[in-house]
Parts: structure tokens; sequence; C-alpha cells
């Protein structure tokens, strides 16, 4: 017999997914408007208020699981990982736009050598897949990996930060344009952005851990 | 200086302990009762299989289980009431400070006397007071000092949560009071005979929500005098009110652990699926 608890977590369940397909579509809409220098931020903002609203209504709907049916073991876990999760897709949207709005602001990205983006835009991409993967198959041996691909994007990150400290340090900003100034600034904002990402991509992996096993991740 | 300003700290480290007692460490630590390969039975049908289980001194410790698992028959095999249904029968051991309760020196009386009994629906003495239903014990068992007796009904009847409001009204019939009251009043009788464990079968079964709400506040304020063991069908009250949580189905302990374990992360299939209303 189906417990009435089931039907709220199937609602819930389904709100997350339609909350990962659209956060997925959302940041890589992102990157390639950066990749390309297409501005289009006002799509991307009404992406982003969209998965707001969405975080809102999951966890306005889970308090009142909790209050309704007192949901413990697996369940309680869920609906308490299912904040967290939507959270991290709403920081996917907001982030995201924070990207459109580098592009918006700096100017469009063309001139700048993107490659340092694209790389790390592809890890965080399959960072993203794989924690919508692990979240579809409640599987709890994903996160271990996101956890690796996390340091690869936080080694990049920091690698280009201290790049642009080593700049400054040796003097060199007096020889740099104007453009190169603005491509350091739009390549080191949305690295910081992806980056961002990468750690919210990883928190789902260790909601997805917690609720299968109950134990927080080892990393955590 | 040093130690008073150490107190407190002990005291929280004590309170978040008790949070994160698991199985192994309750088998580690001093035990109020040790229940020892206990089988219980109704004529030919076995009750009870092999439990054991350690309780922690001061502690509240829950049986919940699907109605007919053992909960009550366990409960009251922990006291020797068991044993007083015809037909029934007892076989194993369940040590009270390490003292064998179904030993044949001791006195069932005095087991009745350390280990008190709160049953599901309040059961005041009819034709008594307020006050001789708190010291009817207390006379059953030769206190004559009248003093004494004054005292001991006060003090059980604040540690029951009743004193403020029936001190006016003691000579009054135990059985006008309402059926929250009357439930506090035979906690208050049980206090009276300052038993070291406390037994509650469903107390709160037959109450509503607000006169359940004072007995689960008066059985957590209880636990700093006395051990409790509650049974419980409502597992909300089980995750309010008790520190340990034991699962029972079919007769047997399926789970033991820290109620906040067992409760958000069971180790047991049968657990989850019992707590989680997917069965039962």
């Amino acid at each position: 017999m189906t417990r009435l608890l089931d039907i709220g977590l199937d609602k819930i369940k389904n709100l997350l997914v339609d909350m990962s397909i659209l956060s997925e579509t959302t940041v890589n809409m992102a990157i390639e408007s950066y990749e390309k220098g297409i501005a289009i931020r006002s799509k991307i903002f009404d992406h982003s208020e969209k998965l707001r609203l969405l975080q809102l209504e999951i966890a306005d709907f889970a308090i009142e699981l909790i209050a309704r049916y007192q949901p413990v073991a697996t369940d309680l876990r869920f609906l308490q990982s299912c904040l967290d999760i939507s959270y991290g897709f709403m920081r996917f949207g907001r982030y995201a736009y924070d990207i459109s709005e580098v592009l918006e602001t700096i100017g469009p990205s063309h001139k700048c050598d993107t490659s340092i983006v694209s790389t790390m835009a592809l890890i965080v991409k399959d960072m993203i897949k794989l924690s919508l993967d692990s979240l579809r198959d409640l599987d709890k041996d994903i996160s271990p990996k996101l956890y690796v691909m996390d340091d690869s994007v936080d080694s990049i990150y920091r690698n280009f930060l201290r790049k642009t400290f080593k700049l400054d340090s040796e003097g060199l900003s007096t020889t740099i344009t104007i453009n190169d100034m603005k491509c350091y600034m739009s390549t080191l904002l949305i690295l910081r952005y992806l980056e961002r990402i990468s750690d919210h991509a990883c928190y789902i992996g260790d909601c997805v851990h917690y609720i299968v096993t109950g134990d927080p991740t080892p990393r955590k | 200086m040093a130690v008073e300003n150490l107190a407190p700290v002990e005291k929280k480290e004590q309170i978040e302990e008790s949070f994160v007692y698991l199985d192994d460490e309750i088998e580690k630590s001093h035990s109020k009762l040790v229940v020892k390969d206990v089988n219980g039975w109704f004529g030919s049908k076995q009750a009870l299989k092999s439990i054991n289980i350690n309780i922690k001194p001061n502690s509240v410790t829950a049986f919940i289980g699907p109605s007919g698992c053992g909960k009550t028959t366990l409960l009251r095999c922990l006291n020797r009431m068991h044993e007083m249904t015809t037909g029934a029968k007892i076989t194993g051991e369940v040590l009270l400070d390490g003292l064998n309760i179904y030993d044949k020196a001791i006195n069932p009386v005095i087991i009745k006397r350390r280990i008190g009994m709160v049953f599901q629906k309040p059961n005041p003495f009819p034709t008594m007071s307020i006050q001789d239903n708190v010291a009817a014990g207390l006379k059953l068992n030769g206190v004559r000092d009248r003093n004494l007796i004054q005292d001991i009904v006060e003090d059980s009847l604040k540690g029951a949560a009743l004193w403020n409001e029936v001190k006016d009204e003691l000579d009054k019939p135990g059985v006008s009071l309402s059926g929250g009251q009357q439930q506090r009043l035979c906690i208050a009788r049980a206090l009276a005979m300052q038993p070291e464990v406390l037994l509650m079968d469903e107390p709160t079964s037959a109450l509503d929500p607000l006169a359940s709400s004072k007995i689960e506040e008066l059985i957590s304020n209880l636990r700093e005098r006395v051990t409790i063991i509650i049974v419980t069908h409502n597992m909300q009250q089980a995750a309010r009110v008790s520190d340990f949580t034991a699962f029972m189905y079919l007769g047997e302990l399926i789970e033991y652990g820290a109620t906040n374990q067992i409760f958000k992360n069971p180790k047991k299939d049968l657990t989850e699926r019992y707590i989680s209303g997917k069965f039962g």
C-alpha cells in the first residue's frame, strides 16, 4: 500500500528532476555564451529565477512533509538532503547568471584566451552530469570521483590566481593593455564561479552518499 | 575556580555522550538492568526469544514494535509481573545492579518496590483520596510515621508534576481527577516507593495530546532520579522522549541503539521498514 508520504516524496523527486535539468542547461548556456561571446543575460536570469522559485517550492514542501508525516530514517535523510540539493541547483543557476553578467559588464571574450575557462568548464560540466547521475541512481560511490575532479578544478583556479598575482608583483602590469586586463578579470571571475559550481556538485554527491548510507562522506 | 569552570563542560559532554551511545558502548558501560538470554512463554506459545539488552542508568529506553511483538511481555519480565499470569513462564536472567531478580532467595515484593510500573490506563484506587492513593504503598509496607508519609506524598506529587494542581484538594477522590491527572497520580504513587527503575506501559495511549505532552515532559525530568523504560506505539513519542530505542519483532530484539541512530540511520532493514511505516 502506498504511504501518503510516498506521494509527497514523489512530487519532490519530480521537482528535483526539473531543477537538475534546468540547472545543467543554464550552466551550459552560460559557458557557451562566454566561449562564443554571445550575451544572453536576461535568458539566464529567467532560468536562475525559475531555479530560485523551485528551490523555495521544494523547501516549503519538504518542511510540510516533515510536519505532516514526521518521516524517519531514509525518508528523513532524503528530505533533509533535498533542501541541500535544491539549494545546490539554485546556486548553479546563480553562478551561471554571474558568468553571464561578467560578459555584460566586462565585454565579449572573443579577444581573450578562453582555453583555461574551457578546460575548467569541461570538467565542471562533467561534474554536474556526474552529480545528477548520482542523484538519479542514488549512487553513493560517485562522491569520491567528484572530489578528485574538484581537486583539478581547484588547482586550475589557484594556478591562474597565482599567475595573475605574479604579473602584478613583477611589475608587468604596466605593460599589459586594457584588453589584457579585462581578459584577466573576466577569466578570473568566471574561473571562480566555475570553481564554486564544482564545490556544489561535490555537495550533491555528499548528499546522495548521506541519503544512502546515513553517514557523511569521509571527506566531510 | 578551575573546577567550577570545568563543571558545565563535563555536564555538556555527558549530555552529548548520551546521544552517541552505540551498542558496544552500552555493552561496556555500567548498566542498571541487564537482560540475559530471556525467553518468555504463555503456555506453549513463546512470546520472547533469547532477549539480551543492557539498560543504562538514568536513561529513558523505549521499546517499540508492532502489536504482539513482545514489548509488554518483556517489560513485565523486568519486575516479575510476567510470572503472575497463569501459564506464563520465563527463563534467563534479569540483573538489577548485578542482582538476579529471579534468584530464588529474592522476594518479588522487594523487586516490585525497586522497579515500579505505570500502566496503559490510569488506575487510581477508586475508593481512596489523592493523598491515600500516593501513600497506599508506603502504608502497605508498614510506614506509620505521618510526617514522613506527608513529606513523601508531597515529594512524589511534585515529582509527578501534579502537586500544584492538587495541593488544596488532597482529600478528594483520586478518580475525580482528569485522565491525564490520574495518570500522573499513578506515577506519583509509583514514585512514592522511591523506585530505581520505572516501567511505563503505553502511559499516554489513553490521554489527549496535552495530557500526553505533560507526561512526556515528566518522563524527561524524571530520568534524573530513575531509570525509565517505556513501551510505546507512538514512534514520534519514542523519538521525543527516549535516549535509547529497542525495536522488537515476533518476540525477538531486532535492533537496539541510541534513539538518534535508530530513527535517522537504523542498521537493520526491518527496523527501517517498521519505523518508516512500510509495514506493521
